[in-house]
């Protein structure tokens, strides 16, 4: 997940996190594994129990407290050690929490009840106290969540009341069609440990985390491994292998080495690695769709960039497919992108200005906008290979109409600071990539006139005016019509030229299996461990 | 002699400080924002300036370089802004991985090194010194991290006599375990440092061998192996102090590069996560402490010095 910068990447990585649920079961997903997925059972057809798995990962957890998570590490980690309210794959809502939940005619108010019997890992009761508490701690400022700003609509936060021990109710101060998309990253923690900590965030009870998922917190390592076993009294059902342990593996080099040598069996590979992992007929290697966006943005701020014909001419003389190609080698890792939302999202569509490749009407709109000569600065992360023959492409294929193209390759700090500067002229052209989740409202931070992420600086009204009334149209027509609209406004103003859906690559040992039935997720790679079984 | 230690220390303190000063600013001054390294995109305005706030952040560089100070001095060393755990315990928790690994790095070099290095300088251009310069010159001049790959390639994944990552297996903890992990990173840290000091110790004998005292032991009928063990040995000692001691930050920086490759999980491994993320507490407490290390380093240098030589006076 490297894109736009280190950082940048990261906290979009957040959000997706944040907002996790990107579907991935079904379309798209393919698993090119060497042996028939879920064949190897024990005699009766069952999953075996017992073993473990080993899977690698970039860095240490940071707190391990799904309040403030928000790296991918941490997020994978918590995966597993707690349970969510509930999912939503592909727009389809799972419930694992909760046992249901529904709104107010008015929308104002919504209700959540949780199934019977929940317990966390220390064995207490898992109830609505719990969820009360975790939502106040949200919204206190003294305890630093990130997720704050999520239940806090125009200045006011969200009230929670317990209505009996299995029951609460979120009273909104206004109708936000978000508000279930901001619940799916809740996890609840527990009321009866964190309870009267002044300092949540600094607490030395997140290095014993309790938590309520299918593994429960055994043993951290700094700087080795984290080690969770299963929880007995998973109320979904014991998981089938007795331990699952995330080790730290700097090295992408050396992690794949020790994935091949089997002392790790599973990590999240760079599509490049894809062949040489595959040749060794040792791995099931999951390719499925990351959520994620790749874009091309138009920075408005220089005057060149300022003429729609302009950017619409650059448009039509790439050829996305071509562009795919010498960037990801394959379109199995990426397919061409015509919208901002990706098609995980709610209300994403097709039906928007496609742009096909058109040399002579890239000419032409350039000859009607009275441009000739343009020269353009295209900047991109120095480490970032698909950016980097992305880059290549486009100044050759510039050239084509006429325009030169000088790269800026940049070091990714330096590169985020440069994006987020509300002022910067260094660039017309930049590259960026985000995963937002399945809720479009998420999407808003990069788009509005205002948005600290609006890194094209395209700034209308009417456009923060269709962002704006889609955020709280409660009737699903209505609301599929405005992000319509929104998506086809940023194709036809051509303010950022979506590249690809990007796929992401996990490898699985093959000696596993049960890995569909955990169901491949963006960032966190699976989503519920507890199916793995060892064959 | 007790006088010089002290005057010694006395002269680091203002050396530290000024350490201090330029690693700080020079942290700061580095492009990026540690607060937007946990931002998302949908996190309002106000709570990044609140975090930015609760952090003291948004403090004047002289503020926040104050403030850091008054906590070392204290014994603070502050939190991770990252991790939000006290710096110094996410320090000392990876001390004795790289201490270990580079204890035992620098024990087999000097072990190897100086041998080896004693016999190539007394015979001199003979074949078994032209290979070990050869050696010597390959050892200075490949990456450690290729080397490091290299050795994962052939003995963990090709032969599986070693594991390729790691301190340990996971849930085991036996010393033997930790040795077999420990194995190939010290190999690359021991054939860094003994290519470097073999080249120091090397030029060393030679020009030891050509002194007069070796010649009148000579002409009192000794051995080459009698002169190289009782005469030019503690002569060669000398300038293998010095480099020990100067190559302190280099053994560090060795280990960084080498622990990564490894995912061995000491001060390395914790030191280039801080500086992705900008987290300058822990910078800073990894810079400080490697700062005291050198300078006691240094003195400790100084003061064996002495003793191997009583001629080099440590009480002016």
């Amino acid at each position: 997940m490297k894109s736009k910068k280190m950082w940048l990447s990261l906290m979009l990585v957040l959000v997706v996190a944040i907002m996790s649920a990107c579907g991935s079961s079904g379309d798209g997903r393919s698993s090119s594994s060497n042996t028939a997925e879920n064949t190897a059972t024990t005699d009766d057809g069952q999953p075996k129990d017992g073993g473990s798995i080993i899977i690698a990962v970039q860095d240490d957890p940071k707190v391990m407290n799904p309040i403030y998570a928000g790296d991918r590490v941490t997020l994978t980690i918590d995966q597993s050690l707690y349970a969510p309210l509930f999912n939503v794959n592909d727009g389809k809502k799972t419930y694992v929490l909760a046992e249901s939940d529904s709104f107010s005619d008015d929308h104002l108010t919504y209700t959540l009840k949780l199934k019977d019997g929940l317990k966390w890992h220390d064995g207490q009761p898992l109830t609505a106290d719990d969820i009360v508490f975790t939502m106040d701690s949200i919204l206190d400022e003294k305890q630093h969540s990130s997720s704050r700003s999520q239940y806090v609509f125009d200045g006011k936060p969200v009230k929670v009341t317990k209505v009996d021990d299995l029951t609460v109710e979120f009273k909104l101060p206004e109708v936000s069609a978000a508000f279930e998309g901001a619940l799916v990253s809740f996890s609840p923690v527990p009321k009866h440990i964190f309870e009267g900590e002044a300092d949540i965030e600094k607490s030395d009870k997140n290095n014993n985390p309790i938590g309520s998922g299918p593994f429960k917190f055994k043993e951290y390592r700094p700087g080795e491994y984290v080690t969770l076993e299963r929880f007995d009294d998973y109320f979904a059902g014991k998981a089938h292998l007795d331990s699952v342990t995330y080790r730290v593996a700097k090295d992408p080099n050396a992690a794949n080495l020790a994935l091949q040598n089997g002392e790790i069996q599973m990590r999240m590979v760079d599509t490049q690695d894809y062949n040489k992992l595959n040749d060794t007929g040792k791995f099931n290697m999951l390719t499925y769709p990351e959520g994620r966006l790749q874009y091309m943005v138009f920075n408005l701020n220089v005057p060149s960039m300022q003429k729609k014909e302009v950017r619409q001419a650059i448009a039509y003389a790439l050829d996305k497919n071509e562009l795919i190609t010498a960037s990801y080698s394959s379109a199995d890792f990426a397919e061409p992108a015509p919208s901002i939302l990706t098609p995980d999202t709610l209300y994403q569509t097709d039906d928007v200005e496609k742009y096909d490749y058109n040399v002579e009407k890239a000419k032409q709109l350039l000859a009607d906008a009275g441009v000739s000569n343009l020269k353009l600065r295209l900047a991109y992360t120095n480490t970032n290979k698909p950016q980097t023959s992305q880059a290549l492409y486009i100044q050759q294929k510039l050239k084509d109409v006429g325009i030169e193209v000088e790269l800026l390759p940049m070091d990714g700090t330096a590169y985020g600071n440069r994006t987020l500067d509300m002022n910067n002229t260094d660039f017309e052209l930049s590259f960026g990539g985000y995963i937002m989740g399945y809720e479009p409202d998420a999407y808003k931070s990069l788009f509005l006139s205002d948005a600290a992420y609006n890194y094209s600086h395209y700034k209308n009204a009417d456009f923060d005016k269709l962002w704006n009334e889609a955020a709280v149209q409660i009737d699903e027509t209505k609301r599929g019509d405005l992000y319509k609209q929104i998506q086809q406004t940023v194709a036809n103003e051509m303010t950022v030229y979506p590249i690809a859906y990007t796929k992401a690559v996990v490898a699985v040992d093959n000696t596993y299996g049960g890995v569909e039935d955990a169901n491949p997720k963006p960032v966190v790679m699976l989503e519920d461990l507890s199916k793995i079984y060892k064959k | 002699m007790n006088n010089y230690i002290v005057r010694r220390i006395a002269q680091a303190i203002p050396l530290l400080f000024v350490i201090s000063i330029v690693s700080f600013t020079l942290i700061k001054l580095a492009p990026g924002d540690p607060v937007l390294s946990f931002v998302t995109p949908n996190m309002g305005a106000e709570d990044v300036e609140r975090i930015r706030q609760n952090l003291g952040l948004d403090q004047p560089m002289y503020v926040q370089y104050v403030v850091w100070l008054k906590n070392v001095l204290s014994g603070d060393l502050g939190y991770s802004l990252v991790n939000h755990r006290p710096v110094a315990e996410m320090i000392v928790e990876r001390l004795p991985a790289t201490f270990g690994l580079m204890g035992a790095s620098l024990l087999l070099s000097l072990l190897i090194s100086i041998p080896l290095s004693m016999i190539a300088g007394s015979r001199q251009n003979s074949l078994f010194d032209r290979g070990l310069s050869l050696i010597s010159y390959i050892g200075i001049s490949i990456p450690s991290f290729w080397f490091g790959m290299m050795l994962i390639y052939f003995f963990a994944v090709e032969l599986h006599w070693l594991p390729s990552m790691g301190m340990r297996t996971v849930g085991m903890d036996s010393a033997w375990d930790i040795i077999k992990h420990g194995i190939l990173p010290c190999t690359v840290l021991t054939f860094m440092n003994v290519s470097v000091y073999m080249r120091y110790i090397r030029s060393n004998t030679i020009s030891q061998l050509e002194e007069d005292y070796v010649q009148i032991q000579y002409a009192y009928g000794a051995t080459k192996g009698t002169v190289l063990l009782r005469h030019v040995l503690k002569n060669v000692l000398l300038p293998v102090i010095t480099i020990l001691g100067m190559s302190l930050p280099e053994l560090i920086a060795g280990a960084f590069i080498t622990e990564s490759v490894f995912s061995w999980p000491g001060m390395g491994s914790l030191g280039i996560s801080a500086v992705h993320g900008l987290d300058y507490p822990i910078i800073m407490g990894i810079t400080m402490m490697s700062s005291v290390l050198l300078v006691v380093g240094n003195l400790v240098a100084d003061i064996l010095y002495g003793v191997v030589d009583p001629r080099i006076k440590t009480t002016g």
